[in-house]
């Protein structure tokens, strides 16, 4: 099978950051992105998630290596001082290469 | 003392009373939790029941009895963010993006005060023990219509928060976050004040025929989801307590002194615009109650630079257990006097 090296970005924030963060993936290229609520504590406090507004959500999205650097260094300029938030890639490999 | 009997009728509601069982259940770290999709549940079911309501009741008043008061409403909400920001930022020593975002708080409102208002006001029935004269029934007449304040006066204190943070920002050459527009959007369509005016004009539309077939459902079992929902209110209002210590003792005094005030102004307002004593107190409560689910969604988004910890523990952890326990009954008592 022929898999391509590619980043997984996993970002997980405020729910608050949603529309944000959702337009800087646009801005940065990626051509896609999964969504999904999460609970949790940290720093900021506890997420506990019943009130959709004052909850946690997960954002994963995989894009190119090039890409996957701009992102985060975008996420920590701007981003990281304003919302509760964590981020970080992995590496992934996926089949289709022009997918991402 | 007629104002200790009416606080203790507000204070010994089904309503009330489980708000405090929820603020105990966060205290004391009990498992207790709603799921998500319940809570979105109950919210639409209030939003949906209490707006029906309030359009079949402006399909009968006629419009023109609605315009004014409504009209009067929305400049007070817009008014409330212009004395409540200079009082922040130098009586309270708050930086200027801050004092916008909790006067825009300040200025909307909270639909569940509002709810929780005409509940106090329908008191049905209450068994009333002459021996101990302890549950008094309130049963205050009120314009049902009320419910279009509540809608208008939702958004433009969110729209004049925004722009005062802008101003304040720009000026400090750090603007960021999303654009006015981006607030007006979530201000406006938004999913309470979507719901909200959605269904003030289906009921407007359909009249008295209409509610006579949704009774049931929207009408008699009401207050059972009310004080559901109340329960759950206090185990979100309970988590918050945590970070009163970190809001500081002038957001404390704030948060109990300024629904008084403002409390008092939507009462005058009511009367001054014609409307009768429950009417006048509903529009007191209004003024007074400090939003936390849509004014907190358009903050965040276009003045991220507020700390949320001051507007969110105020809101939710001083202003509305102040107002569902004492201010309802406060207002009601100024309306009282007002009118005499």
């Amino acid at each position: 099978m022929n898999l391509h090296p590619m980043k997984l970005v996993t970002i997980v924030c405020e729910a608050y950051a949603k529309d944000a963060v959702t337009k800087l993936l646009h801005e940065v290229g990626a051509h896609g992105h999964t969504l999904f609520p999460v609970e949790g504590d940290g720093s900021r406090g506890q997420r506990p998630g019943d009130i959709p507004e004052f909850a946690n959500i997960q954002i994963e999205v995989i894009v190119r290596p090039e890409t996957a650097d701009h992102l985060l260094q975008k996420l920590g300029q701007d981003f990281f001082p304003r919302y509760a938030m964590v981020a970080f890639e992995s590496d992934v490999r996926v089949l289709r290469k022009d997918k991402f | 003392m007629e104002i200790l009997d009416a606080i203790r009728a507000n204070l010994l509601s089904p309503a009330v009373l489980f708000f405090a069982l929820g603020l105990i259940a966060a205290l004391t770290k009990s498992d207790l939790k709603f799921p998500e999709p319940l809570y979105i549940g109950l919210t639409i079911y209030l939003l949906v029941a209490i707006g029906f309501k309030g359009g079949v009741a402006i399909a009968e008043a006629g419009i023109a009895k609605v315009w004014l008061p409504a009209l009067a409403t929305m400049g007070l909400g817009a008014l409330i963010p212009l004395w409540t920001y200079p009082l922040l930022r130098f009586g309270g020593k708050l930086s200027a993006v801050d004092a916008a975002a909790i006067a825009a708080h300040y200025g909307s409102v909270s639909a569940v005060t509002f709810i929780a208002a005409t509940n106090y006001l329908t008191a049905i029935d209450q068994p009333f023990d002459a021996a101990t004269n302890y549950l008094t029934a309130i049963d205050q007449p009120f314009e049902s219509y009320a419910t279009a304040f509540l809608a208008v006066m939702e958004s433009p204190a969110i729209l004049v928060g925004v722009v005062l943070g802008k101003l304040a920002t720009k000026q400090a050459g750090a603007d960021s976050g999303a654009s006015l527009k981006t607030a007006m959007h979530e201000a406006l369509f938004g999913r309470s004040i979507f719901l909200l005016v959605g269904a003030l004009v289906v009921g407007a539309l359909c009249g008295e025929a209409g509610m006579r077939k949704v009774e049931p459902f929207f009408v008699t079992p009401f207050q059972g989801v009310l004080t559901l929902f109340l329960l759950e209110m206090g185990l979100v209002a309970g988590r918050r307590l945590g970070d009163l210590k970190r809001v500081g003792p002038f957001l404390l005094g704030f948060g109990i002194i300024v629904p008084l005030v403002n409390g008092a102004l939507g009462v005058y307002l009511g009367k001054v615009t014609g409307l009768e004593l429950g009417g006048a107190t509903l529009l007191g409560a209004l003024s007074a109650s400090a939003s936390y689910i849509a004014a907190p969604a358009a903050i965040r988004m276009s003045l991220p630079d507020a700390n949320p910890t001051l507007y969110l523990t105020s809101s939710l952890a001083i202003t509305f257990p102040f107002n569902i326990t004492l201010g309802i009954p406060l207002y009601l008592e100024i309306a009282r006097r007002l009118y005499s």
